[in-house]
């Protein structure tokens, strides 16, 4: 492939990831979020292992696998059973009204791609516009984190904006060494499993969730 | 002004436009239809409605006023006017100054806003209520659809329908540029909403609950409700056309004669049977949205356009 593929590739790849983000940060449902950061992780497989084509970086494909087999497939099932067992209101309850929230996706978005702008010549060295839309994916995660008053959603959040961070690494350095890739995904997994377990716990032992823990008094 | 489309095509293409419009309707009812395993009216339906109505007489509210008779005359202009600006047989800017994507986007709130006028001036609860709502929607819905047309019309250098599709050329996904995807989701979110189908209205009742664009049209009678049907139907196609004309791919405009419009014409059928199948399966698979859940569905539009309008300019 030539370089010139792989930098539309990238820039299609990376529209795709922020309507998945649009998506997240815009459902209704707790459901369609996971599966939307499902389809989300899918991408990035994807970018890593379009870029390992062209990069001809072994690494990179071992972690394209490793992305798509545990954050495209596991992740999402974990979390999906975990809202079935916790038989909780399919809604999900935001802080503020969901338009305001797409309103500051917009505007980080706009923001992200102002300042990687004025970086000029180093966005020229780095594959088309993966900076800024690493820096939205990642900002607007933390946005919907942010937002959502349930942990099951804010876990949605955390997911979204590690895969903002993933592919910036992955598409500005061509390939980070697969050390830190594999300890990257495996802290993922142990964040998860913990804050699944503990999800469970809090349910099953007070009934309640994160947004009434500020009501807890000593 | 050299252009690709003479007048005389022009006005082919309109005619054509209304006469396979209300076959549109028709075979998303058909094709929703078979997804839940019902047999269904034929894809004709539409036309014997049609016929039917033409035949019937006019019954009017006392408290109308004069205006009123001349609400359907003006919204089916209004809409086949529209018609008149997508290119439907061939790509290519019309050979004389037409009017480009933003007049047709404006004769389609025109008709909009004679729909409501009507509904209002009939007196009915029901018009105005549903004159309201839809009054309600419409300002979230166009300028979203003209922000999708710019961040296309962008790298085109045009605003001009035709020239547009020209410039889309042949090629598909491939060669689509990263604001492409965005504004082509921007699109599939609008254009339920713009066709006045589920999750933002119902087109198959006219029950309180559902009432947008059926509400205003419960006043009409005999020809009157035959012209606002027929421009519904053309208001759909139209619609179609134009997001066939923005984002799928179109043949070269050179292909003259009597098979490239056959052609054309057969492309044409495709991508319109292609997003007709979009809305059925969409109307078959979400249930109606409650009125103040709307402007949330929409708002995921309004954020795909404007960030393909962000990746396009910045």
């Amino acid at each position: 492939m030539s370089a010139e593929t792989v930098h539309t590739i990238i820039d299609d790849l990376g529209a795709l990831l922020l309507f998945t983000m649009i998506l997240i940060v815009a459902a209704g449902q707790i459901y369609r979020a996971i599966y939307a950061v499902a389809a989300q992780s899918l991408f990035i497989a994807v970018a890593g292992a379009v870029l390992a084509t062209a990069t001809g970086n072994v690494d990179l494909w071992v972690i394209a696998g490793i992305t798509l087999i545990v954050k495209a497939m596991v992740l999402p099932w974990v979390l999906h059973h975990v809202v079935q067992r916790m038989n909780i209101r399919r809604e999900v309850e935001p802080v503020i009204p969901v338009g305001a929230t797409l309103a500051l996706a917009v505007l980080i978005v706009v923001v992200s791609f102002q300042l990687s702008a004025s970086l000029g010549s180093v966005r020229q060295a780095i594959t088309g516009n993966a900076l800024p839309v690493g820096i939205a994916l990642t900002l607007t995660g933390v946005l919907a984190m942010a937002t959502q008053k349930t942990a099951l959603t804010q876990m949605v959040g955390l997911f979204a904006s590690e895969n903002g961070i993933f592919f910036t690494a992955m598409s500005v350095t061509q390939g980070m060494p697969l050390i830190i890739e594999i300890g990257v995904i495996l802290d993922v997994i142990l964040a998860a499993l913990v804050m699944a377990i503990m999800v469970l716990r809090v349910r099953s032992t007070v009934d309640a969730d994160i947004a009434d823990l500020d009501r807890l008094r000593g | 002004m050299t252009g690709d489309r003479p007048l005389v095509l022009v006005l082919l293409e309109m005619a054509l436009l209304v006469l396979l419009g209300p076959l549109v309707t028709g075979a998303i009812q058909k094709m929703k239809a078979r997804l839940q395993c019902r047999q269904g009216a034929g894809v004709l339906q539409p036309y014997r409605d049609l016929i039917k109505l033409l035949r019937k007489g006019t019954v009017q509210a006392d408290t109308a006023s004069g205006f009123f008779r001349s609400i359907p005359v003006l919204v089916l202009a209004a809409t086949v006017a529209a018609g008149a600006l997508v290119p439907v047989v061939r790509v290519g800017p019309p050979a004389f100054p037409l009017g480009d994507a933003l007049m047709l986007l404006g004769l389609l709130a025109l008709a909009r806003f004679l729909t409501a006028i009507g509904a209002l001036d009939a007196g009915g609860a029901f018009g105005g209520m549903g004159a309201s709502r839809e009054m309600t929607i419409a300002p979230l819905v166009e300028p979203v659809l003209m922000m999708v047309v710019f961040s296309t019309a962008l790298t085109a250098g045009t605003t001009e329908l035709g020239a547009l599709a020209a410039h889309r050329g042949t090629s598909w996904i491939v060669a689509w540029h990263a604001a492409d995807f965005l504004g082509f989701a921007a699109m599939l979110v609008l254009l339920p909403a713009e066709t006045g189908r589920i999750p933002v209205d119902n087109p198959d009742t006219h029950l309180e609950l559902t009432m947008l664009h059926e509400g205003m049209l419960i006043e009409h009678s005999g020809p009157g409700l035959g012209c606002m049907m027929l421009a519904t139907h053309m208001r759909q196609i139209v619609t179609l056309g134009l997001v066939a004309a923005l984002f799928f791919p179109a043949l070269p405009a050179d292909s003259a004669g009597a098979t490239g419009l056959l052609l054309g014409a057969g492309a044409f059928a495709v991508k319109i049977l292609v997003l007709a199948l979009y809305l059925a399966l969409v109307e078959s698979s979400y249930a109606k949205l409650r009125l103040f859940r709307v402007p949330q569905y929409l708002g995921v539009g309004f954020a795909c356009a404007l960030t393909a309008l962000a990746l396009r300019i910045l």
